[in-house]
């Protein structure tokens, strides 16, 4: 291919022409994959805490626990439609919730039935959800499933017993029923168990006093209350407000205040995202605009030759610009295989469970249509010079 | 075959502040199937009336007629396109391409003209065949000696099977033999195809051998052999 000859017959230059473009694409790519995972967590959670009610102690309660009782008065509601107890332990005790950039490693007490509701759906990708009110089960998420080295059949300890377990410190076997699909977001590092086996756990962990004089089936830690799917926040705010008036003791969350924190999050990753992006621009198009300019000059007496021999200005032009274009594809190509190797390498090395940068197919054709629309836009001028060219003043020109 | 007329073309160029007449008045038929040679001193005019009968420039008055037609009021885009399917040219040096093979530029006219890239195939093939050249279609021009470039540079003239040929000192930059060879090549094939061709050359036994010669002094034609032919017949 002649672009190809032509980019060879200056090395020098086009290398580091690509270079340019690689350097930005390399930080787009980086970047775009720290804020691709930190958006794909958000996501989750503006998805799940969206279509929920959060039932928990109202402020200032000491003791983190909810009668039972509370669940049907919750029920009774208007347009609650299903209301689940919740019990949630760290799975990794002692271990500063690991180090993980999303959830921390948490085994999660909840009835099979509730993920049939709400916006964040899941689903096993080998074996089976757990039975409702069996024991000994736990479903896994991919990320948690990979941190305890764990398959469909085996059995683990949860919670995991910690180096500096204090006496009297119980863990249980359960054996994993199945594990879900990769979600990217706070399920992969969740162990689902049944409600009597969140139960057992919240046993466990009272202090040895209470565990005798506390009936655990008569309490919760929190409540998620769901309503008709398609529910918009302000309609699932305004039951928040109304359950927190007429049910005594409890504290419902407003779905809006905990979406809006997510997404003050997630607009921070995009401007992240957005300043890498200008990075590229200003890199990249420098290079591609020097790099051009140099080439139609040097080319000055081809293209008089070219015109003579019938190029018209499109012709050219067209001929420019795709030699531009390609030094936007391979450098994008080349910036992105390099941010998709440091990327990779950086996750696994790093031995944070879950990763640090998620490199979507979204985030693949962007960076690539980015170096590749940048390098023709910044083609655009020299082509143009190059295309207006007068043969005559071209050919005579020497050199 | 194309019959050009010039009519008392001017050419001006402006440098500096000063005008200087490359062409006073020049008027000029060169009939279908000629085969003529244009001489003169360095800066006598040569280069511009041929760049002006070749549509690479618009005289600054006068008029082009190809076949008839005034060329001179057509579009930039219209003339592109009949310099690319009607016109060849060869000149001095620098008539290929250094990233295309040999093949690559007896071809490029059809890159721009849209004709059929296989009969166009054919065709180049069969021209470098012609001017000796059919062993070296995968070299590239850095790989060839002058007078093969020139060769080349014929082969690609031709490839539109044009109806005029205009050659600007192509045998400036090579020996004497070499030129007398390229010129043989040019006529030969010329010839075949019936094509007007106007040579500019500086070497005068090269222009005896042509038809008709014309010689140009600052910018005006002070001796047509067509004249003195005529005048003797
Ligand atoms: N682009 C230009 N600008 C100014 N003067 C020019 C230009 N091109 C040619 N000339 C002048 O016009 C005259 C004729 O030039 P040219 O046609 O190149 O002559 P030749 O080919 O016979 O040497 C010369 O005096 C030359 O200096
Ligand atoms: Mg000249």
């Amino acid at each position: 291919m002649e672009i190809f000859r032509n980019m060879r017959r200056r090395k020098m230059r086009s290398s580091l022409t690509i270079l340019g473009i690689v350097i930005g694409v390399l930080a787009l790519t980086t970047m775009g994959a720290l804020s691709e995972h930190l958006n794909s967590l958000v996501d989750g959670g503006v998805k799940y805490f969206g279509s929920s009610i959060q039932v928990t102690t109202p402020a200032g309660q000491s003791t983190p626990l909810l009668p039972m009782s509370a669940q049907k008065q919750i029920a009774a509601r208007p347009g609650v439609v299903a209301v689940y107890p919740h019990y949630s332990f760290e799975a990794k005790p002692g271990t500063n919730g690991g180090a993980s950039f999303g959830a921390p490693d948490t085994i999660i007490a909840a009835d099979p039935g509730e993920l049939s509701h709400g916006d964040l759906r899941l689903s096993v990708a080998s074996g089976t959800f757990v039975a409702s009110g069996s024991h000994g089960q736990v479903l896994l998420g991919s990320v948690i499933a990979k941190d305890l080295g764990a398959q469909v059949g085996s059995v683990v300890q949860l919670p995991q017993r910690p180096a500096d377990a204090k006496p009297g410190f119980v863990s249980h076997p359960f054996t994993v029923a199945g594990i879900l699909a990769t979600t990217q977001t706070a399920p992969d590092n969740f162990g689902y168990i049944t409600q009597p086996d969140g139960q057992m756990l919240l046993r466990d962990s009272l202090p040895p006093a209470l565990q005798g004089s506390v009936d655990v089936t008569t309490v919760a830690q929190s409540f998620t209350a769901y309503t008709t799917p398609g529910a918009s926040l302000a309609q699932l705010d305004t039951m928040a407000a109304d359950i927190s008036s007429h049910v005594p003791g409890v504290s419902a969350t407003k779905p809006s205040v905990t979406v809006a924190q997510f997404q003050s999050f997630s607009a921070t990753f995009t401007e992240i995202t957005v300043g890498a992006a200008i990075l590229a621009l200003v890199i990249g198009g420098l290079s591609v605009i020097n790099t051009m300019v140099m080439t139609v000059s040097e080319r000055v007496r081809e293209i008089g030759l070219r015109k003579a021999i019938g190029a018209r200005t499109g012709h050219i032009l067209r001929e420019y610009l795709r030699e531009a274009l390609a030094i936007g594809v391979i450098g994008g190509i080349v910036g992105w295989l390099l941010g998709f190797g440091l990327t990779s390498l950086i996750n696994s090395a790093s031995g944070v469970s879950g990763g640090l940068f998620l490199v979507t197919p979204r985030l693949t054709a962007i960076a690539i249509g980015f170096a590749a629309g940048l390098a023709t836009v910044a083609g655009v001028l020299p082509a143009i010079r190059a295309a207006r060219m007068d043969p005559v003043r071209a050919l005579r020109t020497t050199g | 075959m194309a019959t050009i007329e010039l009519r008392n073309i001017t050419k001006q160029y402006r440098q500096a502040g000063n005008v200087i007449n490359a062409l006073d008045d020049v008027s000029l038929t060169i009939d279908g199937g000629e085969f003529l040679s244009i001489v003169g001193r360095s800066g006598s005019g040569k280069t511009t009336l041929l760049d002006i009968c070749g549509l690479l420039m618009r005289p600054t008055s006068g008029q082009v007629f190809i076949d008839g037609a005034d060329a001179a009021s057509l579009p930039e885009r219209r003339r592109a396109e009949l310099r690319g399917r009607a016109i060849g040219f060869v000149f001095q040096e620098y008539n290929l391409i250094p990233t295309l093979d040999v093949l690559g530029n007896v071809m490029l006219p059809l890159r721009y003209s849209g004709g059929d890239r296989r009969d166009g195939r054919d065709r180049a093939m069969g021209l470098l065949q012609a001017v000796g050249m059919s062993d070296r279609v995968g070299h590239r021009p850095d790989q060839l000696s002058g007078g093969q470039q020139q060769r080349v540079a014929i082969a690609r003239s031709l490839i539109q099977r044009p109806a005029l040929l205009l050659a600007d000192e192509p045998t400036g930059a090579v020996d004497t033999q070499t030129a007398a060879e390229l010129l043989d090549m040019l006529r030969g094939l010329s010839r075949e195809d019936g094509v007007t061709v106007a040579i500019v050359t500086h070497d005068l036994d090269l222009a005896a051998s042509t038809d008709r010669t014309v010689r140009l002094q600052d910018g005006r034609v002070v001796e047509d052999s067509a004249g003195v032919r005529v005048a003797a017949a």
